[in-house]
């Protein structure tokens, strides 16, 4: 119901979210727990922590170690509000939709398609790749590092077990076409790899001068893989042959990670003096609409009494047909006595 | 609890069964000797032999009788183990020094062969001795093993609140092995919030071990979203080390897993969900000498319950955890009249490092609240007439979803309720008949009522804010008076509830309220 909701509601319910994240004193940004010189060593976490990084936003950093197969994690608290990870595709997207925060916002120059392109090859080509030699081409004890080191050894050893199978289910392999899969991952692993080339050149970030989300989830990926996986790794090896994705991702790393641990000292602000400025809120329109919700407030008090009037006669009913049983079964019982009685004196 | 409860009542049963049985078969005997009797010859011979038989009667039943068991022999076990019935009879047979203390331990062998619930029948005779041994006898232990060693049932339960019922079915098999085991299967199924599955075995006695041993697997499911926003899933392993009358002493591993399907839960509660394991040793220390578990109006009860976590590795849940319930009954003479009186007092402890800074865990934190009766059941912590169930204590907001929020008219997201690290409640409860006899003879009472209860945080820091007498000021409390209905199936009460005193976010309704809970 809250989806077929009208836009102008959409538009309040962003002004509220934006509210509610000005109003709160500070950000969590809940996450799995650092590892390999990582603030966080999960790879679905580290793009998060990045995107944020790279927009400035204070935050808490709040370790869970003891749900390492909850798909709503990283999630960010602000106030009572809550970004979960399996909402409303991600938390980036739950910020940038919520007009929260938008770092390709500052980007009317840049082409939507290519942005979007872009992250769309980030997200699947690469993202699958590195679920495979997380999860299956690699002996185990990374993840046992990162996912399952807090738990108890039975519990982790099931949960990593599980976990093995559904990526293997996700990626297609099976024991018949596991040789050939792996192939097919590498291959379009290494093509992104040369288009990212390609299209980071010699800049800065991917996009113009500025970064976008496409920055913070390619370099969350390709921190984790250089810096976690294990030097015997073919996606490692693919990723070294470029050296400007190299450098991309230890020069930001150096701005984002290894910098004073307050992120607003950040070197960004030098680079885009207009990253500082939040966006600008669009104003409210909600208030031609409030008469609708307060309708169906009432409908539904009117269907709380009735539940409870029906409740009611429904417990009285039983309560009766019970007492007359009662007093029936109380009857019976005696005869019942009095033939144990006749039995006895046989 | 429940447990506890089921038990007593069937030994009860099987006392007196065994006790019947033991009747019957002096009837019995009685019968044969007769019969005997009748069959001599010779009006001389039949007076001589009578004098002579009454005469052995008057001598075996005044004067003790020097006798010794040269053998036990069993008879009639196809599949059960003969250590087995040996180890419970023989060296109760071979002990008793005279006729009348061997007929004595035959009566109490022989409960003790039917309280394996494995034998339909169990026939114990006295047999003469080999001719040159003289004064010996040989004791021949006939049993017929049950015939269908499966045996099913199911039934209905309901729970508190009236909104919860639960369907309930099990499946044992008995002696499948010959030791005595039986082997049960169970499921049970409710509408609101708890569903199980378990499988267990049980062994009356292995080897030299004379206490049973039992061993329990189940996979529980409990539905606690609509009071606390989280759903627990429980995968577990359970033994019972030492079961007596009184002291009952089990160990439990469980792999707990907490999740939130609706994702409203607020912060407190996001932390905890994930897994855990819980391995954990529980002694249970509990006397119950009221006069009647329905309505009990003269004795006392006492349960105290100490519960260890962490015993696997550091990595699971550890905590200490106590709790004691003390119940009173005290007859007032008048329109049959007692006032019950009962006080229960928990706390939970986590343990580690910094302990005091550490969080307890949500599911074994005390809870009140609840419309089960107070005075039937031993663990009246969890009950507070009035009261919702968890209906008090401390709570948070759950997650603001801003769609809804931006209505002014719209309802707040509601609240989570935390559960506290330590917990107090106490109650009285007047019972009386009331003045119709048709009431009377049905059970049909009423009561008068006055509970109290409080929860505290004491974890994660918090105990520096705790004072006593705050703790004391924000007791909440009910009073009220109602009819109670004893039926077969369940316990029917009808309370009007009195809100006397609750705090900001807690689920007390004055008004009537219905309850039904199992005749445990």
């Amino acid at each position: 119901s809250k989806e077929s909701s009208p836009l102008p509601a959409m538009a309040s319910a962003a002004a509220a979210a934006a509210a509610e994240w000005e109003e709160a004193e500070r950000k969590v940004l809940v996450a799995r727990k650092a590892a390999f010189g990582l603030p966080t060593a999960c790879p679905t976490c580290l793009p998060v922590l990045l995107y944020l990084r790279m927009c400035n936003v204070p935050f808490d950093i709040h370790v869970d170690s003891s749900f390492p197969d909850a798909d709503h994690i990283p999630y960010v608290e602000f106030g009572e509000c809550v970004a979960f990870n399996n909402e409303k595709g991600g938390v980036i997207e739950y910020l940038k939709e919520e007009k929260i925060v938008d770092l390709n916002s500052k980007h009317p120059s840049v082409s939507y398609s290519d942005v979007l392109s872009t992250k769309a090859m980030v997200m699947t080509w690469l993202s699958d790749a590195l679920q495979y030699e997380l999860w299956l081409a690699s002996d185990g004890s990374i993840p046992h590092d990162i996912y399952f080191s807090d738990l108890s050894w039975p519990i982790g050893k099931i949960l990593y077990w599980k976990k093995t199978r559904e990526v293997k289910q996700q990626l297609g392999i099976t024991k018949l076409n596991a040789a050939e899969k792996e192939e097919e991952i590498y291959q379009k692993a290494n093509a992104a790899y040369d288009a990212l080339s390609t299209r980071l050149g010699d800049q800065i970030f991917l996009f113009d001068n500025s970064p976008t989300d496409v920055d913070a989830l390619f370099l969350g990926h390709a921190l984790f893989v250089l810096n976690v996986l294990p030097d015997t790794s073919v996606l490692r090896s693919c990723l070294q042959k470029y050296d400007n994705l190299v450098n991309f991702t230890k020069h930001l790393k150096v701005q984002l990670l290894e910098a004073d641990s307050d992120s607003s000292a950040t070197g960004l602000g030098s680079t885009d003096p207009s990253s500082s400025s939040t966006p600008r809120k669009r104003a409210s329109s909600g208030r031609s609409y409030k008469p609708k919700p307060r309708a169906k407030k009432e409908r539904t008090e009117e269907e709380k009494k009735f539940r409870r009037k029906a409740k009611y006669f429904l417990a009285t009913q039983l309560v009766a047909v019970l007492l007359f049983l009662s007093l029936m079964g109380g009857a019976d019982s005696s005869e019942l006595d009095d033939e144990d009685g006749v039995d006895y004196e046989d | 609890m429940a447990t506890a409860a089921d038990q007593n009542p069937n030994d009860a049963e099987h006392r007196e069964a065994a006790a019947g049985a033991n009747a019957a078969a002096e009837e019995y005997e009685e019968e044969d000797e007769e019969e005997e009797e009748v069959e001599l010859d010779g009006p001389a011979a039949v007076a001589a032999e009578r004098e002579k038989v009454q005469a052995v009667f008057k001598r075996l039943s005044s004067d003790p009788v020097g006798i010794r068991v040269h053998d036990v022999i069993i008879k009639g076990n196809a599949k059960t183990k003969e250590e087995l019935i040996e180890a419970e009879v023989a060296e109760l047979l071979r002990a008793a020094p005279t006729v009348q203390d061997l007929l004595r331990n035959a009566s109490i062998a022989s409960a003790r062969l039917r309280q394996l619930d494995v034998f339909d029948s169990v026939n114990i005779t006295l047999d003469a001795g080999p001719p040159e041994l003289p004064g010996t006898t040989n004791v021949v232990v006939e049993v017929v093993e049950a015939a269908n060693p499966i045996t099913g049932s199911a039934g209905v339960y309901s729970k508190p609140e009236a909104r919860s019922w639960s369907l309930e079915g099990s499946v044992k098999l008995k002696n499948l092995f010959g030791y005595g085991d039986i082997w049960d299967a169970s499921g049970a199924y409710s509408w609101d919030q708890t569903s199980e599955v378990g499988i267990g075995v049980s062994l009356p006695r292995f080897k030299s071990i004379s206490t049973p041993l039992m061993a329990r697997a189940s996979l529980s499911s409990q539905d606690w979203l609509k009071f606390s926003s989280y759903k627990e899933r429980l995968l577990g392993l359970s033994f019972g080390l030492i079961s007596t009358m009184q002291h009952d002493l089990s160990y439990n591993l469980t792999w707990r897993t907490l999740t939130d399907p609706s994702q409203v839960s607020s912060k407190s509660i996001r932390r905890q969900l994930g897994h855990n394991l819980l391995s954990a040793l529980k002694y249970t220390y509990k006397i119950d000498q009221r006069n009647s578990h329905l309505r009990p109006t003269k004795g006392y009860a006492f349960l105290s319950t100490s519960q260890v976590g962490g015993l696997w590795d550091s990595k699971g849940l550890r905590f200490f955890r106590q709790e004691f319930d003390v119940r009173g009954a005290v007859p007032l003479g008048f329109y049959n009249s007692a006032l019950n009186v009962g006080l229960g007092v928990g706390a939970i402890l986590p343990l580690g490092r910094g302990f005091m800074n550490l969080s307890s865990s949500v599911p074994d934190r005390f809870y009140l609240g609840g419309h089960s009766s107070p005075v039937c059941s031993l663990s009246g912590l969890s009950s507070l007439l009035g009261f919702r169930t968890r209906g008090i204590g401390p709570t948070e907001p759950r997650r603001l979803v801003p769609s809804e929020s931006e209505d002014g008219s719209a309802a707040s997201p509601g609240r989570d309720y935390l559960g506290g690290d330590l917990a107090v409640s106490a109650f009285a409860d007047l019972s009386f008949d009331l003045p119709l006899k048709i009431f009377r003879d049905a059970g049909i009472h009423g009561h008068a009522f006055l509970t109290a209860g409080n929860l505290a945080k004491l974890s994660e820091g918090e105990y520096k804010k705790f004072s006593l007498s705050e703790f004391g000021r924000t007791f909440r409390s009910s009073a009220g008076v109602g009819i109670i209905l004893p039926t077969k199936l369940f316990r029917v009460e009808v309370n009007y509830c009195y809100i006397l005193k609750q705090a900001e976010h807690d689920s007390g309704r004055t008004g009537i309220q219905f309850s039904f809970s199992s005749p445990l």
